[in-house]
């Protein structure tokens, strides 16, 4: 009794941190290529990013004080992020983000529409005053 | 989210003197300046004889905004290489607008605004709704500036962002109020000096500190798709960018004010000139905000990059040219957007829908409440930072309003020269283009909205025109103020 007593101090502060320092809302998917973390519970953090669920590859991404980050530039796929109190053992839960660009098709439609109404404008002025 | 004063670059103390003395510059070069001023005409358009040097500098310094030296960095960082050169596009919304300013002012001598344009030309109701479209998107301008200032303050000096948000706003409408268009125009030449001088000095420190390999190389290392030109949404938002630069020129008071105070041959020149001399500035400020890997900086705040890498990469001696030069630029803006939106609101909806017969002493303190008016308005939208949906970041906010104001191209572009469009053709490709715009905004992103806009106002435009084609009479655009005082066409309740 007493030693479980002992164990669950000794994982208290822990579970307290575990508990505390977390991230606030965070998108499920990514489609246009960046996105903002916020986290919060500490004043000095460590982020870090994964991309499998063991964390096999994990990567501290920042370490200080600021409490957000602006995630850019990654590629399709499923990206892991987990945060903790600088000199904590224990993470905070993982978050996952899946980023999936807009497909070509699409971007392409967009470019060729805008590549239209920018041709009639120019079209427009060029032709104008004989116009008028 | 703010940066903390323990891990900002600059000290409070320096801030707080830059802050005061910038502060004390603008306001008494802005009571200089406008010291003559005696009457609306004097102070809305600056007796109708700007030249070219300060015409160009006027019209190139309000171009350089919180868009260029801090939304241009935020856009480098989302959207990659794509992001930056796309933001330069927006010079072309200058150039295409010279031919524009020309023509202008050949037809409407007499005209103060572009209000006055959509009324004489198109009647009535497409004047409502392209007021209702000018005035979202002078607020939503209105408050991303006021936002930046206030971002760019706390990310350099801890400063908290209201305080810095509501001086720097408090110091352009003091001086806008002081000395009215000669004032902005005035003021804007010293800013524009800074501005160039300022942006190249960083650009020239960055590339000698950080160099492009080890900022290609961590690109590559840890966000590769900025270097990646089939980036999808960057495509999407290169015609986007142009549209809405295109749009916020086209329709705004902010440049047809100057188009008609700008002396009869300059207008062409200045805007050409100015659209060239801003093309390389988003480049250079954008570019900073790729070096972002390299230096291991956190960003906390999408639209705080540009100043953090930058006070960062060059230190002290840096933060405080970063200062400088934001400050200069988001006045020349700030100041401007006030003076013309005050015009816009004086003479579109006081005189023309509440007093018709007011008299130019009217007109003039009218001018001057809208000031203070819009300014207190700016400062209770941008107090909401962040806990208002589209009040999120400086980009959401702007491009918010690029629905808006790219439905608005086709209306003044047909407007001024095809001689059969239809007025209702016009009302109408405003309001779709904005509703299916601000569908594309949330549906999609935020780098489609413009598009959508131009593209659904053109189609609409063309339709109604080929349907029921309206034959106009050019000279009807002189009537701008009719002997009695009264608006011509529909001016009056």
């Amino acid at each position: 009794m007493s030693l479980a007593i002992l164990c669950l101090l000794c994982l208290a502060p822990v579970g307290i941190a575990a508990d505390s320092v977390g991230f606030g809302t965070t998108p499920e998917r990514d489609r246009a290529g960046f996105f903002a973390l916020e986290w919060h519970g500490a004043e000095r953090y460590e982020l870090e990013q994964a991309t499998g669920p063991a964390h096999e590859d994990a990567r501290i991404l920042y370490r200080g004080p600021d409490a957000g980050t602006l995630i850019s530039g990654l590629p399709n796929g499923e990206y892991r992020f987990r945060i903790r109190a600088e000199g904590d053992e224990a993470w905070s839960d993982s978050t996952v983000v899946i980023v999936e660009h807009h497909g070509l098709g699409r971007a392409f439609l967009f470019f060729l529409l805008g590549a239209g109404v920018f041709t009639v404008l120019i079209l427009a002025i060029a032709a104008g005053r004989r116009l008028a | 989210m703010t940066v903390p004063a323990d891990s900002a670059i600059l000290p409070p103390g320096i801030a707080w003197a830059l802050l005061a003395a910038f502060s004390v510059l603008w306001v008494a070069l802005g009571w200089y300046l406008g010291r003559n001023n005696k009457t609306a005409e004097d102070h809305m358009l600056a007796g109708r004889n700007v030249g070219l040097a300060l015409a160009t500098a006027t019209a190139m310094a309000t171009w350089v905004t919180a868009n260029t030296t801090m939304t241009a960095p935020q856009l480098a960082l989302q959207l990659g290489v794509w992001g930056m050169f796309g933001y330069s596009l927006g010079a072309l919304g200058l150039i295409l607008f010279a031919p524009l300013a020309r023509r202008i002012r050949e037809l409407m001598p007499h005209g103060f605004t572009s209000g006055d344009f959509i009324r004489l030309r198109f009647g009535k109701f497409t004047w409502r709704v392209f007021l209702v479209v000018s005035l979202i998107y002078a607020f939503g301008w209105l408050v991303s500036l006021a936002m930046a200032g206030g971002v760019l303050i706390n990310a350099l000096s801890g400063i908290d962002y209201r305080v810095g948000m509501t001086i720097i706003l408090t110091v352009c409408v003091l001086y806008t109020l002081l000395g009215g268009l000669r004032a902005v125009i005035g003021t804007d030449f010293v800013q524009t000096i800074i501005i160039i001088l300022g942006v190249a000095f960083i650009a020239w420190l960055t590339i000698d500190k950080v160099g492009f390999e080890a900022i290609h190389f961590n690109l590559m290392e840890e966000r590769p798709e900025l270097l990646n030109l089939l980036f999808p949404a960057a495509i999407m938002f290169l015609f986007n960018n142009l549209l809405f630069g295109v749009g916020e020129i086209f329709h705004s008071n902010v440049w047809w004010s100057r188009a008609f105070a700008f002396g009869r041959s300059v207008g062409f020149r200045a805007y050409l000139l100015a659209g060239l001399l801003w093309l390389p500035i988003p480049i250079v400020a954008g570019f900073v905000a790729l070096a972002t890997p390299a230096l291991g900086i956190n960003v906390p705040v999408a639209d705080m990059v540009g100043p953090l890498v930058a006070a960062e990469v060059l230190g002290l001696t840096g933060a405080i040219v970063v200062f400088i030069v934001v400050f200069a630029a988001l006045a020349s803006s700030l100041d401007s957007l006030l003076a013309a939106t005050s015009d816009l609101v004086t003479r579109d909806i006081y005189r023309g829908h509440i007093r018709p017969r007011a008299s130019e002493q009217e007109q003039f303190r009218a001018t001057k409440v809208m000031i203070v008016l819009l300014g207190l308005l700016t400062w209770a939208a941008a107090s909401y930072r962040g806990e208002i949906p589209v009040v999120g970041s400086l980009a959401a906010v702007l491009y918010f309003t690029g629905a808006f104001v790219a439905s608005a191209i086709w209306p003044v572009v047909a407007g001024l020269y095809w001689r059969k469009t239809n007025p209702m053709g016009a009302a109408l490709g405003m309001i779709a283009g904005t509703g299916l715009g601000l569908v594309g905004y949330f549906a999609i992103g935020f780098y489609v909205a413009a598009l959508i806009g131009a593209a659904v106002s053109l189609a609409v435009i063309l339709l109604f025109t080929w349907l029921a084609p309206r034959e106009f009479d050019w000279s009807r655009l002189a009537e701008a103020e009719p002997r009695n005082g009264a608006m011509a066409n529909g001016g009056v309740p």
